[in-house]
């Protein structure tokens, strides 16, 4: 019943707490969590460096019709690691943003109907009906764990990612690695695809980085002294 | 161009939902449905506990929240959690929590452990509850938690109103034993209230919990060096392989 994890450092789960684990998953209520319906495979590159790709597993929850959030593993495994997340928006919500906040979101429309962003298990058809909506959407991602430069723990700053925007970006082993494995051709589905539209308006201007790339900085900021605040209860 | 400790210029009006959108389409909910039959969701069903607890913003330590994690453990030094802002259906995924032991903690490099905050106090004071389970089942569990560490980035301010995520993701600290770092009565009796429980009994049942015999002082920054966190995103060239966009 012990577990571990081939590249996270630590024991392996000792029996007495999986056990416990086991209780706890059985007795508490994980409502958000059930509302996450749907797996999505894609992929993301550094915004400030497109030369470091990485296949990201969403599984996704949707808050409205016009919004989801999605948790971002690097592999469809139980043991998967928990490296990032995507918030999806519908263009009319996209546009209601500031323009300084519409950098940071990237556009869908590529991915989708390149065949790059697909639902594994899910039949063609099926799935085409969701990605004639996604097409049309923007997408906000934060990777926290860099597991491609090979980190074996969650280290360092936030990373802002960007999706695909054309052809010639991502690396053909990338996309051959993930078509072999799930039995796909990314180019058979670009085909079907073709009828899809995407944003009523265009990929707006400022979106994906308005063209730049992106990157995070960790600031000190100075804090309130400990005693400045009234001593509360707790 | 965006920073998490300088509010997005105004939004939305007090009156909008969070998230604002229109309502599920029975065409959205027959595909959902679909995905979730077909589809397997591993990662997913591997969470297997429930935890509310609160946090503050390492560039404002007045700012507390009360946050749900929802944690699954890769190994026995090592937990990755969910993070909402309440237990129901439609809470807000407002970041990510990674969790590690005390082990773990002491090799990483000191600028890495400042990122970082301790848990001990966190859980002996009784702010950190498994809402249902019962305290003979929780405590082995919490006596191991005691000891760890945890790095917390928050990507959805929702206790400043915004109502969707705006901005750069924020750095977030854990309750401690000092003024600037305690959780105000009001958040700390409505969660009570919701589930029915009293942290000060709590506390009283975890006396007993062994304390870390000592918790690095590189941890919970603030507390020893007075100094937050922020995280800027600036605009930059970026390495190309193809052009952009």
């Amino acid at each position: 019943m012990s577990s571990t994890h081939p590249e996270v450092p630590g024991e392996p789960t000792k029996t007495g707490t999986a056990f416990l684990e086991t209780a706890t998953a059985t007795i508490q209520s994980f409502a958000p969590i059930n509302q996450i319906h749907q797996h999505l495979c894609a992929f993301h590159f550094y915004s400030y460096d497109m030369t470091r790709q990485v296949e990201a597993h969403h599984y996704c929850a949707h808050q409205n019709e016009e919004m989801r959030q999605c948790l971002i593993y690097d592999s469809p495994d139980a043991d998967a690691r928990l490296i990032g997340l995507e918030y999806v928006i519908s263009e009319p919500l996209f546009l209601t943003l500031p323009d300084d906040e519409k950098r940071l979101w990237h556009s869908h429309e590529y991915e989708v109907k390149s065949g790059l962003l697909f639902m594994p298990g899910v039949p063609g058809p099926i799935e085409r009906q969701d990605m004639e909506k996604l097409a049309k959407t923007y997408g906000k991602v934060f990777h926290f764990w860099q597991v491609d430069r090979k980190d074996n723990l969650p280290l360092g700053i936030p990373q802002v990612m960007m999706a695909f925007t054309r052809d010639g970006q991502i690396y053909e082993d990338l996309v051959k690695d993930v078509e072999d494995r799930y039995g796909i051709s990314v180019a058979k589905e670009r085909e079907n695809r073709a009828y899809i539209s995407g944003s009523t308006h265009g990929i707006h201007p400022l979106a994906n980085g308005g063209g730049k790339g992106l990157k995070t900085e960790l600031r000190e900021v100075d804090c309130k002294a400990p005693d400045s605040v009234p001593r509360v209860f707790v | 161009m965006a920073s998490s400790d300088k509010s997005p210029s105004a939004l939305a009006t007090d009156g909008e939902p969070r998230p604002p959108g229109q309502p599920m389409t029975v065409e959205q909910h027959v595909i959902d449905k679909g995905s979730q039959i077909l589809q397997s969701l591993k990662p997913v069903k591997k969470m297997s506990q429930h935890a509310c607890t609160f946090a503050s913003y390492s560039h404002d330590m007045t700012r507390h929240i009360e946050t749900h994690h929802y944690i699954t453990r890769l190994n026995q030094d090592f937990l990755q959690c969910a993070v909402y802002d309440t237990d129901h259906a439609h809470g807000c995924l407002i970041g990510i929590e990674y969790i590690i032991s005390d082990r773990i903690f002491e090799d990483l490099p000191p600028d890495e452990q400042k990122l970082w905050h301790s848990h001990a106090y966190e859980i002996k004071s009784g702010l950190w509850v498994n809402p249902r389970v019962p305290g003979i089942i929780e405590k082995p569990e919490l006596e191991n938690l005691v000891k760890t560490y945890g790095k917390f980035w928050c990507t959805w301010q929702v206790d400043r109103g915004d109502k969707l995520p705006l901005g750069a993701p924020a750095l977030m600290m854990s309750p401690q034993p000092v003024n600037l770092g305690q959780v105000s009565p009001e958040l700390l009796h409505a969660r009570d209230r919701k589930y029915n429980i009293s942290t000060e009994a709590l506390r009283a049942s975890r006396v007993e919990f062994p304390e870390p015999e000592w918790i690095n002082p590189q941890a919970d920054y603030w507390k020893q060096h007075g100094k937050g966190f922020a995280i800027d995103i600036k605009l930059t060239d970026m390495i190309l392989r193809a052009p952009f966009p």
